[in-house]
């Protein structure tokens, strides 16, 4: 009786201690880890968003028209407390990756190898995100102001159309980048851009056909358009 | 600007503004000096710049008989034979009665270096008349009809005889001629600097050698100073200087005619940039200016028959309500909300009734201004985006003139002039302020 007690119920327990034992120094290097990345993600965090302050990032966003953009799509938020909470989520997710990889268990391992590979990827799909953003907000003002003192009656939809048509090339490239269904984007984005063109030429072709080919003609013959009488001089 | 004219020794020390090309610089040599020296900027102007090279080379031999001078010629690489036609040029002075001639007009017909523009071939211009120890100068355009021997001394008199520095031109033109000078440049350049230079971008001017230095000195020549704000630019940088101003009657100026809406939105963004660009450089000149001086206007002015002007207002204020359905968002941002609010009503009134008074248009360029000076947004586009709003007020001041002559409609940009320098205050006050968000 005395030996099953120490054999079948005793041993396991004593093994189990000793497996608690053996890992309970990488949970603790685990915990100091996370919590001491907590802390300085806060501290990142609050020190970056100042900085951003004082170096007057929300006012330089707001001429670029990035607080207006975030505005409309519902974020609350200023450009410096953004970039803030980014930094603290950074390093809160390092952290963690970190305390992880102290428990020293091989799964966890190689998914903080992979995460660790993966971070270019991300960064530069980020900044194609973006500049591609940006860039698409600068070519449909520029194409709306254009298209208006062209006296172009659809010029919101020019402009739109222009928009739409970046921010689409700027998502297929990033997600190409970040390697998620690389043939379906490249693909897809194809098909999608040469169907507006060609939806474009049709509806140019078709629907504005006179003035198709009064452009064309006064393009090629390099004749001017003849206008009601106003020879204002404005200089 | 200093008193002293400069001496042979000081032309020889100073460095280069811009090269000159190897015959051009043997030309210049072999001149050695002039007094007086009048340029031609040119671009493909073969048809009509040998009529002002005859009435240039008339009013030097008429005027100026006992003075060395020299014609300059500076082209932007012409393929119509404008060279050959300055040089072809000749004036039968028997003709015209001049006898008293001491000396054959030189001529140096030179290409320009740099970015392309009018500012580019004023500056190789202005080489030439330091190089030459100018001490007179005078630029006309290539493509003027209506240019007389009478205008080089009009240009050059006040300088060599009364000591001006500048002497910027006084045309009559019809009410509707000029309209980006009468409602935006001669009323905001007379608000700013003090003086009232009734034609700031002319594009005839006459200025001093000293003047010329100053101009050289100037770091502009790759900015756009060098394509076609130069007039505006001359004009600002000569009051702001502190140069002698002055003006010369020259009657009417009729030149070649341009396709009128070629291209609004960039002749407004560029002229409108120069000034915003001035604006910038020369704040602490104008903020402390307050009201205007008259300007001394040289020679015998009288009525002349001017040009006759259509004008398609229909046209002019269906383009500002396309602006004003299509742009309002970027218009909040340059303007302001509550004066873009003051703007809606126009977007449905009738042709009749359709207004943009003086104290909206006076604040509407003045916020255009400060968003340009806070970079609210790409100065090209704030810029090009104002070009509805200016056809908004063409309209309103063709509409409330339609009835009025000349002289009376001189009248109406009188009353938007003090409406800008009323409103000044309002400008310096904001000028250093932080930009609305």
């Amino acid at each position: 009786m005395k030996d099953f007690f120490e054999t079948a119920l005793l041993a396991p327990l004593e093994q189990l201690g000793r497996q608690v034992l053996a890992v309970l120094p990488n949970v603790l290097a685990m915990a100091i880890i996370v919590g001491f990345g907590f802390v300085a993600a806060w501290g990142l965090g609050q020190t970056v968003e100042r900085l951003l302050r004082v170096v007057r990032l929300d006012d330089f966003c707001n001429r670029l028209g990035i607080n207006a953009a975030l505005a409309r799509g519902g974020v609350k938020s200023d450009p410096s407390h953004l970039v803030g909470r980014t930094a603290y989520w950074i390093v809160i997710a390092f952290a963690v990756i970190a305390g992880l990889g102290a428990l020293n268990l091989q799964p966890i391992n190689q998914f903080a190898q992979s995460f660790l590979a993966y971070i270019p990827h991300l960064l530069t799909a980020s900044v194609i995100l973006i500049a591609g953003y940006l860039l698409s907000n600068f070519i449909s003002q520029g194409v709306l102001i254009t298209a208006v003192n062209a006296g172009l009656p659809p010029a919101r939809l020019i402009a739109a159309m222009s928009r739409w048509g970046v921010q689409l090339f700027a998502l297929a490239m990033a997600l190409e980048e970040l390697g998620i269904a690389q043939s379906v984007v490249v693909v897809g984005f194809g098909i999608t851009f040469g169907g507006i063109v060609f939806a474009s030429g049709l509806a140019f072709g078709l629907g504005a056909k006179d003035l198709a080919k009064e452009y064309l003609e006064r393009t090629l013959s390099n004749r001017a358009r003849e206008r009601p009488p106003d020879d204002l001089r404005h200089l | 600007m200093g008193s002293d004219q400069r001496g042979p020794s000081d032309v020889q020390l100073m460095k280069p503004s811009v090269a000159l090309t190897p015959e051009t610089e043997s030309r210049v040599q072999a001149i050695g000096e002039v007094e007086i020296l009048v340029g031609i900027p040119s671009y493909n102007n073969a048809d009509t710049i040998g009529h002002v090279v005859r009435a240039v080379s008339a009013g030097l031999a008429k005027y100026f008989p006992d003075r060395r001078a020299v014609l300059v010629n500076s082209d932007g690489g012409s393929s119509d034979g404008t060279p050959d036609a300055v040089s072809r040029a000749v004036v039968d002075f028997g003709a015209l009665l001049i006898s008293d001639q001491q000396s054959r007009l030189q001529k140096i017909i030179t290409p320009y270096h740099g970015i392309p523009g009018k500012g580019s071939a004023f500056r190789t211009i202005f080489e030439i008349a330091r190089r030459l120890n100018a001490r007179a100068c005078a630029v006309v355009d290539s493509d003027l009809r209506s240019i007389t021997p009478e205008w080089i001394e009009l240009l050059l008199r006040p300088i060599l005889d009364e000591n001006y520095d500048y002497v910027a031109p006084y045309y009559l033109r019809h009410k509707y001629d000029g309209t980006i000078t009468n409602s935006i440049v001669y009323p905001l350049t007379r608000a700013l600097y003090g003086q009232r230079v009734r034609q700031p971008i002319g594009g005839d001017f006459g200025f001093s050698g000293r003047l010329t230095d100053h101009y050289l000195d100037q770091h502009v020549w790759e900015s756009d100073v060098a394509r076609f704000g130069i007039d505006i630019w001359m004009t600002t940088e000569a009051i702001a200087s502190g140069a002698r101003v002055c003006q010369s009657f020259l009657g009417a100026k009729i030149h070649n005619p341009k396709d009128p809406a070629s291209d609004l939105a960039a002749m407004l963004m560029q002229v409108l940039g120069a000034v915003f660009a001035l604006m910038e450089e020369h704040h602490s000149v104008w903020s402390s200016r307050q009201d205007s001086t008259p300007v001394k206007v040289f020679g015998f002015q009288y009525e002349v028959g001017v040009e006759p002007v259509n004008v398609n207002v229909e046209r002019m204020i269906a383009a500002f309500q396309q602006g004003l359905a299509d742009l309002a968002p970027i218009w909040e941002q340059v303007l302001g909300r509550e004066m873009t609010a003051e703007l809606m009503p126009l977007r449905t009134v009738s042709s009749a009734e359709f207004r943009i008074p003086d104290d909206l248009w006076v604040r509407v360029i003045y916020e255009a201004a400060l968003a340009y000076h806070a970079c609210l947004m790409p100065r090209e586009h704030l810029l090009k985006a104002l070009t509805p709003l200016y056809l908004g007020r063409t309209a309103t001041f063709v509409l409330e003139t339609q009835g009025l002559t000349t002289v009376e409609a001189e009248g109406r940009i009188e009353q938007l002039c003090l409406a800008y320098e009323s409103r000044k205050s309002y400008l310096v006050e904001r000028w250093n302020h932080k930009p609305r968000t």
